[in-house]
């Protein structure tokens, strides 16, 4: 008993040290242990804060950006052209409605006739923030929205806003030049700030277009803070968004409008220009859309009615469509000879056709006919372009030659754009034997230079080309630039070195011939003279759509009102006015319309009456952004 | 024959309060009011509603300290299986009436106060082992037959947490019955042993586990996993502690807390949050109070001459430092998201009184460090 005693209590003194060194080592495993937390508190909080600093800032602020209003296109007198009107809309915000259903048939019980598209709506509020307000309805009129907001406390968390819309005053008048804004295509996207607004839209065709980066202004911003489930808290800071330049045009509202009501019931474009200057007053075509239909999208049906329709609505015929000059080229044919040292004196007669040498055919020789089958006798210049006889300028044009003809005409500004603003603008064609070599492959004829003297075959100008050349012929030869937006820079330098376009006796001369075919007994378009304190002068052309057979013409050619629309015509006039103290140039282009004296002449008649009553001394009113 | 007792009388209870370790006294209640300031802090510089029953339940707990350090040892020493079986019952019991939050039943309302069996039987369990192990011959603990009963009194409450489910406190009590053993001495071949056949019943326990616990393991061994669910709580305490820097975003400025970017500010992850305002600063004091809690414990465990009063202390130190450990280390993403409490700091009040319960324990061991207890079958 005593033995085990003492046994026990020496191993009772081991067991004490053993559960001691245990201890122990308990104690230094704990401290240990508490270590490894301080290291790695220090390396969160110390080594690794900056990252973590960024990743927490990250974490509290969100941006939100400001839109910029988009600035306003202005006519000459800073009458509006387009400009932004308060948008009466009815937002939602998700997490404050409770039930969105109840909320829906809340709003509607208020505005019963009303229809939403509940189903679109759900989907774009399921992809969204709660937090975030998203758009039920837009275009309230005013009595909506009043009665919205009268109703406010209804309808939980639906709310009455006023946003900013694009609204062009003058509709369809203005459409393809000022052009219109929709949301941004997907090609925008990249590297545009724009794209991250919520409602960005960008000029889409027109002046819009070119002067997108004008008129967008800056996007303003601001930070807010906010919580983990994206609630705002609070704005910490704001940089106002910067309202777009206002774009002034050199365009009337009034003129503008006024030729877009000529054209009622055509298709066609009237292009008119100031000569000394260059300013375009008025650059319309017809038939156009209202631009106010594409902000928020326009309908399928309207899309394609604009995109079926025969007479091209969409289409600007002012600059993006071409089209054979006809017999308006001739006062430049006519120049061209000028120049080679013709004498406009010397009489040339015109039985009707004229024949050159040609093996392919049977009768070995091809004939050219003038429009008048009888013919109009011996012709001098002045009577040529009087009348528009096409033997003549047939004489005329082989004896000079495609490459002077094409010359002049390029001198005057076909064949190339007409201003740097539109990329939906064309260049119109100016043919010469090199042309036809690069482009078609093939060696000139001398029938095409036959053709090419009465502005037919391969040639192709836009009727704003068509306006400037004129201008540039009747304003003495000076050499002007075309414009259609005044920039600051224009106030400055309007008196820069005129560049001579031709020699001035050449240039009156042509326009006593212009002179006699618009006021002379005689001259293509002597019908549409105007009589009073002020004339216009002017020269027709018809231009031919189809080709005419030898069989066809055996047989008698078919009256254009015979034919379909499509195969008629087209009308043209080119002219100017006053005649005594040129001011304006002008061009009408009425597709199809049968012939310039029957369909394009009476309009320009009716532009100019128009522009001698009430727009004679027009100038700009400089527009300073207030 | 001597009696069963050698019992020394001379300990008054103006002795006992005197004999009370201030210095312990001073860390845990400096503990407690970091833990005060804290809860302010969460509810965004109000009093209500933690703050306020944060130091209602400190005091209570409190003075139940009070009351364990002046009570004689051999009282507690004779009451710890009666408490033990008390507490087994009591979670057996919340299995029927127990209420059932975050899917896991924890709580049973007894007189209008809710208390959370699984805090107590982490003291309990280790009074119970403490007691076990006093009355056992010294040298026979590492024998198999000694070991049935403590292993099958520690795997009833592990088993019955689990099935609550919570397993970071079965994990807590593992590890606390796992220290006793240990300081007990048994050899450490068994540990070797035991720690072998847990690796090896990993793949079958794995099945076992909730799909929730399942996704905390996966996201601890890869936070970035999936940033915007699971892996998004321990991603962003990291940042709120790293954003935190070396001096902290200030007082009441945690904008991560603040701004509801942390989970269970007010429980497990509020040492994230005090991380945000008080910086390395205040993180790597408060690791320091804690370590110094533990250090001057230790030391007063050492000063027990009965066994009982050893094991006892030292296990629940040990438990004490497996919450800090456990709870720190989460919330740092050193170990995966179980929930732990920070004691004396977390909002809870069963935490609260069981860590006090175990300190008054622990001084109530030191107070009575000469008071010599009976062993089974064995005279002194």
């Amino acid at each position: 008993m005593k033995s085990k005693n003492i046994f026990s209590s020496l191993d009772k003194a081991n067991t004490e040290k053993l559960i001691n060194r245990r201890v122990a080592l308990l104690t230094i495993a704990q401290t240990g242990l508490f270590s490894i937390l301080g290291a790695r508190l220090a390396y969160l909080q110390i080594y690794k804060h900056d990252d973590y600093s960024s990743l927490s800032e990250d974490n509290r602020t969100t941006h939100r950006l400001l839109a910029p209003p988009r600035g306003n296109i202005l006519d000459l007198s800073g009458k509006i052209l387009a400009t932004n009107i308060e948008n009466y809309q009815a937002l939602f915000v998700l997490d404050e409605t409770g039930d969105i259903y109840e909320a829906l048939i809340a709003f509607n019980s208020i505005l019963p006739e009303k229809k939403i598209d509940i189903i679109k709506i759900l989907e774009t509020a399921k992809k969204s923030s709660k937090f975030k307000p998203i758009k039920l309805i837009e275009d309230l009129t005013w009595s909506e929205f009043s009665k919205l907001n009268a109703n406010v406390h209804k309808l939980q968390g639906i709310y009455p806003s006023v946003d900013f819309k694009r609204y062009y005053p003058g509709k369809e008048a203005n459409a393809h030049l000022v052009g219109y804004v929709s949301s941004l295509s997907e090609n925008e996207t990249y590297n545009n700030p724009f794209s991250k607004l919520a409602n960005a839209k960008s000029g889409k065709i027109g002046i819009e277009k070119s002067s997108n980066l004008d008129l967008r202004g800056q996007i303003g911003n601001k930070r807010l803070e906010i919580n983990a489930f994206g609630r705002e808290i609070r704005e910490l800071n704001r940089i106002e968004s910067k309202k777009g330049q206002n774009i002034q045009l050199t365009i009337d509202r009034d003129l503008q409008s006024f030729c877009y009501e000529q054209l009622d019931g055509l298709s066609g474009s009237i292009a008119v220009t100031n000569i000394h200057s260059g300013e375009y007053l008025a650059l319309t075509s017809a038939p156009a859309f209202d631009p106010n239909k594409f902000y928020s999208g326009i309908s399928h049906d309207d899309w394609n009615f604009l995109t079926k329709s025969l007479y091209k609505p969409l289409i600007n015929k002012a600059i993006s469509n071409h089209y054979p000059p006809g017999s308006t080229i001739k006062p430049f044919v006519a120049l061209a000879a000028l120049e080679k040292g013709f004498d406009p004196n010397k009489r040339i007669n015109c039985d009707g056709s004229y024949e050159i040498k040609d093996t392919s055919t049977e009768k070995g020789s091809k004939s050219f006919h003038c429009w008048k089958k009888k013919g109009h006798g011996p012709m001098n210049m002045k009577e040529a372009i009087q009348r528009s006889c096409d033997v003549y300028f047939y004489t005329l044009a082989r004896e000079i030659g495609i490459n002077k003809i094409a010359e002049v005409c390029k001198r005057f500004g076909l064949g190339a754009k007409v201003f740097d603003d539109f990329v939906e603008e064309l260049t119109g064609t100016v043919p010469n034997k090199e042309w036809k070599k690069r482009e078609l492959g093939y060696n000139w004829m001398i029938g095409e230079t036959l053709v090419a003297g009465i502005g037919q075959g391969y040639f192709l100008a836009t009727p704003a080309q068509l306006s400037l050349a004129t201008a540039q012929l009747v304003n003495g030869g000076k050499k002007i630039n075309p414009k259609i937006i005044y920039k600051d820079s224009d106030l400055q330098d309007q008196n820069k070195s005129i560049k001579n376009l031709a020699d001035t006796k050449h240039l009156e001369f042509l326009k006593d011939c212009l002179f006699a075919a618009t006021n002379e007994q005689g001259g293509t378009s002597y019908r549409s003279r105007l009589t009073g304190k002020y004339q216009f002068a002017g020269k027709t052309g018809t231009s031919q759509v189809r080709r005419i057979s030898e069989k066809e013409r055996e047989e008698g050619i078919i009256k254009n009102k015979d034919l379909e629309w499509s195969r008629r015509d087209h009308g043209i006039f080119i002219g100017y006015g006053p005649v005594n103290n040129p001011k304006f140039s002008i061009s009408v282009l009425i597709e199809h319309g049968g012939s310039g004296s029957g369909a394009a002449a009476p309009i320009a008649k009716k532009v100019m009456n128009f522009i001698f009553k009430y727009k004679i001394d027009i100038k700009r009113i400089v527009i300073t952004d207030a | 024959m001597p009696s069963f007792y050698q019992i020394r009388t001379s300990l008054s209870i103006i002795d006992r309060i005197r004999e009370i370790n201030i210095f312990l006294i001073c860390l845990l209640l400096i503990t407690f009011l970091f833990g005060l300031l804290s809860l302010y802090s969460v509810a965004d510089a109000n009093f209500n509603p933690w703050a306020r029953n944060h130091l209602i339940r400190f005091v209570i707990s409190a003075i139940l300290f009070f009351i364990i350090c002046i009570v004689d040892i051999k009282i507690i020493f004779n009451l710890v299986y009666t408490l033990f079986f008390i507490n087994i019952l009591a979670l057996v019991l919340i299995m029927f009436i127990g209420t059932e939050t975050y899917g896991a039943t924890r709580w049973i309302r007894i007189a209008g106060v809710s208390l959370q069996p699984s805090e107590f039987i982490k003291v309990s369990l280790i009074l119970c082992l403490a007691k076990y192990y006093h009355s056992i011959p010294i040298i026979e603990v590492s024998k198999v037959s000694r070991m049935i009963i403590p292993v099958i009194i520690t795997l009833i409450p592990v088993g019955l947490v689990i099935i609550q489910p919570d397993l970071g406190t079965s994990i807590i009590i593992l590890i606390g019955a796992g220290s006793i053993f240990w300081i007990v001495g048994i050899n450490y071949k068994y540990f070797i042993l035991a720690f072998l056949s847990a690796c090896a019943t990993i793949p079958v326990g794995w099945q076992y586990l909730h799909n929730y616990q399942k996704e905390r393991v996966f996201t601890f061994f890869n936070p970035e996993r999936d940033p915007l669910g699971n892996g998004y709580h321990i991603m962003q305490s990291k940042i709120a502690l790293g954003s935190g820097g070396f001096a902290g975003k200030g007082y009441l400025e945690g904008t991560q807390s603040h701004l509801n970017f942390l989970p269970e500010m007010h429980t497990d992850f509020i040492f994230t949050m005090y991380g945000e305002e008080f910086g390395f600063i205040g993180t790597f004091l408060l690791l320091i109070i804690y370590l110094s809690i533990i250090l001057v414990s230790f030391n007063l465990a050492t000063k027990s001459r009965s066994s009982f009063g050893k094991y006892l202390s030292c296990g629940l130190i040990f438990l004490f430092f497996s919450h800090v450990f456990i709870n720190i280390g989460m919330v740092m993403g050193l170990l995966p998201v179980v929930g732990v409490p920070l004691p004396l700091i977390s909002y809870g009040g069963s935490s609260m009184l069981a860590t006090m319960i175990g300190f008054g324990l622990i001084m109530n061991c030191y107070i009575n460090r000469d008071t010599i207890l009976a062993k089974e079958g064995f005279i002194d």
